[in-house]
């Protein structure tokens, strides 16, 4: 287990929980998996600043032990891009669902990619609003209930690995819950690269999804997300003609220039000295 | 309702864009300060880069200047026939507008009209582009609100360094324009409505 | 002729552009923004300027983002402004609030232009008052500057930094089209070298939000920042938001005993023997200014209060002006804004007229001396009837 011999907990912010998730809810492992990163690379807290949006998934800040930003709705990126900028030095970490990054915060999603600036996003993807009380996203798999689409979802999914890869994105992951002792891998390889990087969380939202689309428990999700993840057969017979084959892994990693670098090369140009703001 | 005596030089620059009335209007106005008088210049133009309507309005005065847009105009540089058209009436009746040649054929003339050649002028310094400097001499000469060395000084200061010389040459050209034209209505800066 | 003593030291200067020095002269040493008329030229000039300062210059991909990264600059230690007009105004509302609720300092300057919606791009208003006072959900305190010459826009951007870093708010500058583009001779100090903003040190225990001085990310123990209702290390407060009540009121009375917001509130003239007194702001206090001179030319007594900050109201200097004349004349650019608290804080003590346009262009001199004159004189018929 890579937790095994660290002190994980020094990450965790003990004082506030237990979380505002549900029982059985994927963010938890997430959240393990983010804060073991951290052990792993034991990291200064006071130089770390996770970023959250609003969400299930926007809470992430509030429960890592290191600098904390819940900002709003879709923003995350946004404000993580002039924190970075302003602080190069600080590892920003974004955590963000998948209607946060990919519905109203798409825009700032696709352009931190272009720019490439050392931001680690983590993408939270339940295929489903939690928060708000099981709303479809534009993740929800093709035919599934949310309780905006009863009858099943007639809208065309959005893969978030393609649109990273194709924004520019230069280290680009998907994983699963059911992954746990991977998660934290992945998050480490993606701080640890410099540019934007984005590590895709395929998780469960038993409480919504799950129940909507007649899944069962958390672990008959966990392991519809397995079979999703590597084309083994569903469970649930029914299941089949709405769970797309996802794969997982890394699908990029490559360097090229990073933001702050090319800014600070900008400013050496015309005289400046970055850094010193 | 009474009309206070401002002791001030009301100036609009009217043109379409890529005319450079923009630029007339920072020249001029830089020229005012240079010779020491207080100025404000506003601006208004459409959502067009190039050809839609443009002007420039310049209060050049010794004393505070307070509301800066033009109401009546005591000059008013017309390079273009909408221009025309929307501005002339805003000319104050012992105003006088210099307008381009080129549209007085389809406006005829009024007595306070001076039609001046600005665009067969530039075409003859190689460059249509110079209209609107030799349009500020021209409005300078019968204004005298500005001094020539400060429009040399003012000119120097905003247009590219090779282009210097050829747009002294334009201000030159200016001042002729207006001299030949009507050397009667010629007011010396000294002489202007500005006590200095 | 002989030139005015100094004038060799005059720049003319457009009135972004003099946002911008003013932003550097107030510290600023990074700019997000998005292009919009009449705004653009300050984002350019910060384009310019910042890179070779080594602050710190983004455009980003719209007036959400440009807000957002500004708010997150400022808890990255850096002194942040954004610029933009109404509808880059209207999308920055939503961040406005959360940079209100977690009390960070930034500056953001919106030069009005006719709308609503597109509305007149290039032409001058003054719609976005009430905008800037409630356009974010939610109360907040506020503090919002104007500028009506090219002089003001430097000194009130300055001032606008001053503020936020002192009061840690947003702080908003309006100002409007024609302020904007407008070409003045001014004489300005040399820009400060860059240097960067200094934060008092923290315990881990010392309380980070509420009447205590802003201290950024990675300048100390962890920090905790959030839009929700917290409490003063940061945390969540979502059953009763006492704590974020008590922040809104401790800023509002802070920002209103500031004796520099009280000594900048209003700039009057020829008020003293004043019978009509026309209360007016930004480019419309200008023109005001020269109908004071033309109604006096017709022996009315007339005096100018230029409103310079507009929100915090100035209810008490209201008051008292309305003690002292029978009439207070407010014209704007728009369909009546301003005129609204005015009214609520004159509480009847004089009559109040209102003179509106809202087509883009100016109210001329006048204009206003003639709507006064004729309002004048209507009130005095009837008193004689």
């Amino acid at each position: 287990m890579p937790r095994l011999g660290l002190d994980v907990d020094q990450y965790l912010r003990t004082q506030v929980l237990p979380t505002v998730w549900c029982p059985g809810c994927g963010n938890g492992n997430t959240v393990e998996g983010l804060a073991t990163a951290f052990a792993r690379m034991d990291v200064d807290p006071t130089q770390v600043v996770v970023v959250g949006g609003i969400g299930c998934s926007g809470r992430t800040p509030f429960y890592v032990k290191t600098n904390a930003m819940h900002t709003t709705h879709g923003r995350a990126l946004a404000y993580a891009t002039g924190l970075k900028m302003a602080q190069p030095k600080l590892t920003v970490v974004v955590t963000m669902g998948d209607g946060d990054a990919l519905a109203i915060g798409g825009n700032h999603f696709i352009h931190a990619a272009r720019r490439n600036i050392d931001l680690t996003v983590i993408l939270y993807n339940n295929g489903i609003y939690g928060m708000t009380g099981g709303q479809e996203a534009p993740t929800t798999p093709l035919g599934s209930r949310t309780t905006t689409s009863l009858t099943g979802s007639i809208e065309r999914t959005f893969d978030t690995v393609e649109i990273a890869l194709a924004a520019g994105a230069t280290y680009v992951a998907r994983t699963t819950t059911f992954d746990m002792q991977e998660i934290p891998l992945r998050i480490e390889e993606a701080i640890t690269h410099p540019g934007f990087a984005v590590v895709e969380v395929l998780s469960q939202c038993p409480t919504y999804y799950g129940r909507l689309n007649q899944i069962g428990d958390t672990t008959d999700m966990l392991v519809w997300e397995r079979d999703r993840t590597e084309g083994l057969p569903v469970k649930m017979a029914n299941r089949q003609e709405l769970l797309g084959e996802l794969k997982t892994g890394v699908f990029r990693n490559e360097k090229s220039v990073e933001f702050t670098k090319a800014y600070s090369d900008l400013c050496a140009r015309v005289g400046g000295s970055y850094g010193l703001s | 309702m009474a009309s206070v005596e401002r002791d001030q030089i009301r100036i609009r620059l009217a043109g379409k864009g890529g005319q450079g009335i923009m630029l007339g209007g920072a020249i001029l106005a830089e020229a005012a300060m240079l010779d020491g008088l207080r100025v404000a210049e506003t601006q208004e133009y459409g959502p067009e880069a190039r050809l839609g309507a443009t002007k420039a309005d310049l209060i050049i005065s010794n004393r505070q200047i307070a509301f800066p847009e033009v109401h009546k105009a005591d000059f008013l540089l017309c390079l273009s026939r909408p221009a025309y058209l929307r501005y002339a009436k805003t000319v104050a009746e012992d105003g006088l507008m210099i307008a381009e040649k080129i549209l007085r054929e389809e406006m005829g003339d009024s007595p306070n009209v001076v039609y001046l050649p600005l665009r067969a002028s530039a075409l003859s310094l190689g460059n249509e582009l110079y209209t609107n400097i030799i349009g500020l001499a021209a409005l300078a000469a019968f204004s005298g609100a500005v001094t020539k060395e400060s429009l040399e000084n003012s000119v120097r200061s905003r247009v590219k360094a090779e282009t210097v010389l050829a747009n002294f040459a334009a201000l030159d050209l200016g001042y002729k324009l207006a001299e030949e034209a009507d050397s009667s209505r010629l007011v010396s800066a000294a002489a202007s409505k500005l006590s200095r | 002729m002989s030139p005015t003593p100094g004038a060799n030291k005059q720049r003319l200067v457009m009135g972004n552009e003099a946002v911008a020095l003013g932003a550097i002269a107030g510290g600023c040493d990074f700019f997000a923004g998005y292009p919009i008329t009449p705004a653009t030229e300050i984002l350019e000039e910060m384009g310019k300027m910042l890179p070779a300062r080594g602050g710190v210059f983004l455009q980003m991909e719209d007036e959400l983002s440009a807000i957002a990264a500004v708010i997150g600059a400022a808890w990255g230690g850096a002194v942040a402004m954004t610029a933009t007009s109404g509808p880059g105004f209207s999308l920055m509302q939503e961040n406005l609030g959360y940079a209100s609720i977690t009390q960070t300092p930034c500056v953001i300057v919106d030069a009005q232009r006719g709308g609503p919606s597109t509305g007149l791009p290039t032409l001058a208003s003054q719609g976005d008052v009430m905008q800037a006072r409630f356009g974010s959900h939610g109360d907040r305190p506020t503090l919002v500057i104007t500028a009506s010459s090219v002089n003001d826009c430097y000194e009130s951007t300055a001032l606008a930094f001053r503020m936020a870093r002192k009061h840690r708010l947003p702080v908003v500058l309006l100002i409007d089209a024609v302020v904007a583009h407008m070409r003045e001779p001014v004489e300005l100090p040399p820009p400060p070298p860059p240097q960067k903003a200094s934060y008092p040190k923290i315990e881990e225990d010392t309380p980070r939000f509420g009447d205590v001085p802003f201290v950024p990310f990675g300048h100390g123990p962890v920090t905790v920042v959030t839009g929700l209702s917290h409490q003063a290390n940061g945390l969540a407060e979502t059953q009763r938001g006492v704590h974020t009540e008590q922040m809104m009121r401790t800023t509002i009375q802070n920002i209103l005993s500031d004796p520099e917001i009280r000594r900048s509130w209003v700039s009057a003239y020829q008020l003293d023997d004043a019978e009509i007194a026309i209360a007016a702001y930004g480019i419309t206090a200008r023109s005001a200014r020269e109908a004071v001179d033309v109604l006096r030319e017709d022996g009315i007594k007339a005096g100018l209060l230029d409103l310079k900050v507009l929100w915090p109201f100035p209810n008490q200097i209201l008051r008292e002006t309305a003690d002292k004349v029978s009439m207070i004349v407010v014209p704007e650019l728009n369909l009546g804004q301003i005129v609204l608290p005015l009214k609520a804080a004159v509480e009847g003590r004089a009559e109040v007229h209102s003179l509106n346009l809202a087509d883009g262009t100016l109210l001329t001199p006048e204009d206003i001396a003639e709507f006064s004159a004729k309002q004048r004189k209507s009130t005095k018929e009837a008193a004689n009837a």
